[in-house]
C-alpha cells in the first residue's frame, strides 16, 4: 500500500514539473522581452520610421515593422482561410471522414506542416521569380499563406472531428443541402475552434523571419504598395540583435516585446468576439 | 383494419456495414395515417430500417443497400431522387434530442428557411403554429430568441418535434424518441403522437414494449436483421405466430426457441 501510494505521488510530481516547465517558459519569455526590451521602448519606437543610421544607434523607430508584420500577416492569414476553410468543409460534409482521401489530405498536410519555414521561404522565392515579382508584400503574403495553411486546416480540421455526428444527420434529415448544413448549422458550432485555428495561423505567421528574408525583403518605408518590398519585425528584430552595438540590441528586444504583445492583444479581441456570437453552440 | 393505403413499401431490402449484414431481405409495407412500431432487441437493425426510408442510412462508412424502398410508389435510391426532397418529406426524431446551435426560434425556422419560406412575417405565425403543435409554445413563447441548448431535454425533444413538423413532412419517423427522457416528458411525446397520427404516417422505433403495445397500430418485430413477424397490434400480442415473437413478448429467451426450432 506505502509504495503505491510513493509511486502515485512520485508521478504526480512529474507531472506538476512538467506543467511548471510550460508556465515558466512563457514567464521566461515575457520577463526576458519585457526587461531587455523596456528600457529602450519609446513612443518614437512605436510611432517613427527608421532615420538615416538608426541600426547603429541613431533616431528613429520600428513602425514600418509594426505595419508591415500586420498588414503581411492579416494578409497571408486572409489568405490561408480562404483555402483552408472550403477544404475542411470538403473534407468533413462531402468525403467521408475516414475515406482514404481524407487520409492522404490529412497526411499531406502534416507534411506540409513539418517543412521548416525556411523551405518555404526559397520555395516562395523561386516561385516570385518565375512569376517576375520582386521581394515585395505579395510574394511575402503568398509565401507565408503557404507556410501557415496547413496549420489553420489541421487545426479546424480537429475541432471540426469534435462536432457530433447527430448535428449533420439532424440538419440533413430536415432536408438541407450539404452546403447549407456546413454554413448554417457547422460553422456556427465550430466557430471558436475556427477562431483558435486562425489565431494560431495568424501568430505563426506573423512570427516567422525565414520564409519572409528573401520574399518580402526589408525597407525602412511603410508599406504602401503589394508590389514593393516590406519591413516585418522578425527582421527588424534579427538585425537589431544581430549589431554590436548595446543600445541597438535592447532595441531588438523591445521590437520582440511589441511582436509578442501584437500576438496577445489580437488574441484576447478575436476572443471576445467570438464569445458573442457563440452564445448558441451545443456543449 | 389496415388498408393497401402505404407511403412506404420496403422490396427486398439488404443492408450491410462493410462485411456485417444488418438487414436481410425485409419486405413489408407501412400503413398509412397509422403509428407502426419496430421493435425488437437492440442490434437487430431497427434504426438501420428505419433510417433507410430517409436515406441518412447513406452517411454510414462502408454501407451497402440491396432492393427498394418505394416511397409514394418512388424508389428513394433511385439516382434521379432529389434527396432532399424525400427528407422533406420525412420528419426525424433521434434517440437523443438534437438541437441546432441557434435560438429556439431558429430552431424552427431553419427548414423552413432552407425550403424557401422567408421574412418575419411568414415565419412568426409558422413557428408559433409548430410550436404549438408540438405543445411547447406555452414554456417558450417569452424566450424564443434564447438558445435552444438551454432547454431541459424533454423540452429540447418538443422542439426537434416542432423543426420536424415545420417542414410539413408526410412521414414521421421516431427512433426511440422518448429513450433519453424523463417519464412524465415521454409521456407528452407519446400522447402527441396519438394525436399526430390523424395526419401523418408515424414509424416509430422502440425497444419498449408497453410503449408499443400502448401506441402501436400495426407492429414489426425484428430479430438480427430479419423480419419475424409482422401485423396489426392487437393480432400481433394477442396471437403471437412466430414462437420467436412469442419469446420475445413475454419476455422469454429469443436464443433458446430458436435452438429448439432448429433442434
Amino acid at each position: 500500500m506505502a509504495w503505491r501510494k510513493i509511486e502515485e505521488n512520485i508521478f504526480k510530481f512529474l507531472m506538476v514539473l512538467a506543467t511548471a516547465v510550460v508556465v515558466g517558459s512563457l514567464a521566461l519569455i515575457l520577463i526576458t522581452v519585457l526587461f531587455k526590451g523596456l528600457p529602450a521602448l519609446n513612443l518614437d519606437m512605436l510611432t517613427k520610421t527608421p532615420q538615416g543610421g538608426y541600426y547603429i544607434g541613431k533616431g528613429g523607430g520600428i513602425l514600418n515593422a509594426i505595419l508591415g508584420s500586420l498588414v503581411l500577416g492579416l494578409g497571408a492569414t486572409f489568405l490561408a482561410f480562404l483555402i483552408s476553410m472550403p477544404l475542411v468543409i470538403y473534407l468533413h460534409l462531402y468525403l467521408n471522414t475516414r475515406s482514404n482521401r481524407a487520409r492522404l489530405i490529412r497526411f499531406i498536410l502534416d507534411l506540409l506542416w513539418g517543412i521548416p519555414s525556411i523551405v518555404y521561404g526559397a520555395v516562395g522565392f523561386t516561385l516570385m521569380v518565375f512569376l517576375g515579382l520582386q521581394s515585395s508584400l505579395l510574394a511575402g503574403i503568398i509565401t507565408v499563406a503557404m507556410l501557415i495553411m496547413p496549420i489553420m486546416t489541421r487545426s479546424m480540421d480537429e475541432v471540426f472531428k469534435l462536432i457530433p455526428f447527430e448535428l449533420k444527420e439532424t440538419s440533413f434529415a430536415l432536408g438541407a443541402t450539404r452546403l447549407e448544413t456546413a454554413v448554417k448549422v457547422i460553422l456556427r458550432q465550430a466557430l471558436p475552434g475556427i477562431v483558435t485555428a486562425v489565431l494560431m495561423a495568424f501568430g505563426r505567421g506573423i512570427g516567422d523571419a525565414a520564409s519572409v528574408l528573401f520574399t518580402a525583403g526589408f525597407t525602412d518605408s511603410l508599406p504602401y504598395s503589394l508590389f514593393k518590398p516590406v519591413a516585418t519585425l522578425p527582421l527588424a528584430i534579427f538585425f537589431q540583435l544581430g549589431t554590436p552595438f548595446p543600445e541597438v540590441r535592447e532595441r531588438g528586444y523591445a521590437a520582440a516585446f511589441v511582436l509578442t504583445l501584437i500576438v496577445l492583444i489580437i488574441s484576447v479581441v478575436t476572443r471576445i468576439f467570438s464569445a458573442r456570437f457563440s452564445k448558441n453552440i451545443i456543449r | 383494419m389496415i388498408d393497401v393505403q402505404t407511403h412506404i413499401r420496403v422490396k427486398n431490402l439488404s443492408v450491410w456495414y462493410g462485411k456485417q449484414q444488418a438487414l436481410n431481405q425485409i419486405n413489408i409495407r407501412i400503413p398509412d395515417k397509422r403509428i407502426t412500431a419496430i421493435i425488437g432487441p437492440s442490434g437487430c437493425g431497427k434504426s438501420t430500417l428505419l433510417k433507410s426510408f430517409n436515406r441518412l442510412i447513406e452517411l454510414q462508412e462502408g454501407v451497402k443497400i440491396t432492393g427498394h424502398v418505394l416511397v409514394d410508389g418512388e424508389d428513394i435510391n433511385d439516382p434521379k431522387v432529389e434527396v432532399t426532397h424525400l427528407r422533406k418529406k420525412m420528419g426525424l426524431l433521434s434517440q437523443k434530442p438534437q438541437v441546432l446551435p441557434m435560438s429556439i426560434y431558429e430552431n424552427v425556422a431553419y427548414g423552413l428557411k432552407i425550403h424557401g419560406v422567408n421574412g418575419k412575417k411568414n415565419l412568426d405565425p409558422t413557428v408559433e403554429h409548430y410550436l404549438q403543435e408540438a405543445n411547447l409554445w406555452e414554456e417558450v413563447k417569452d424566450r424564443l430568441h434564447t438558445p435552444a441548448s438551454k432547454l431541459s431535454t424533454g423540452q429540447q425533444q418538443r422542439l426537434c418535434l416542432a423543426r420536424g413538423l415545420a417542414v410539413e413532412p408526410e412521414v414521421i419517423l421516431g427512433d426511440e424518441p422518448t429513450s433519453a427522457l424523463d417519464p412524465l416528458s415521454a409521456e407528452c411525446i407519446e400522447h402527441r403522437f396519438l394525436k399526430l397520427k390523424e395526419k401523418y404516417t408515424i414509424v416509430l422505433v422502440t425497444h419498449i414494449l408497453r410503449q408499443a403495445k400502448r401506441l402501436a397500430d400495426y407492429v414489426v418485430f425484428l430479430y438480427l436483421g430479419n423480419l419475424i413477424e409482422h401485423g396489426p397490434a392487437e393480432e400481433f400480442f394477442k396471437n403471437p405466430k412466430d414462437p420467436k415473437t412469442r419469446a420475445y413478448i413475454s419476455g422469454g429467451f429469443i436464443e433458446e426457441t430458436t435452438r429448439k426450432a432448429s433442434g
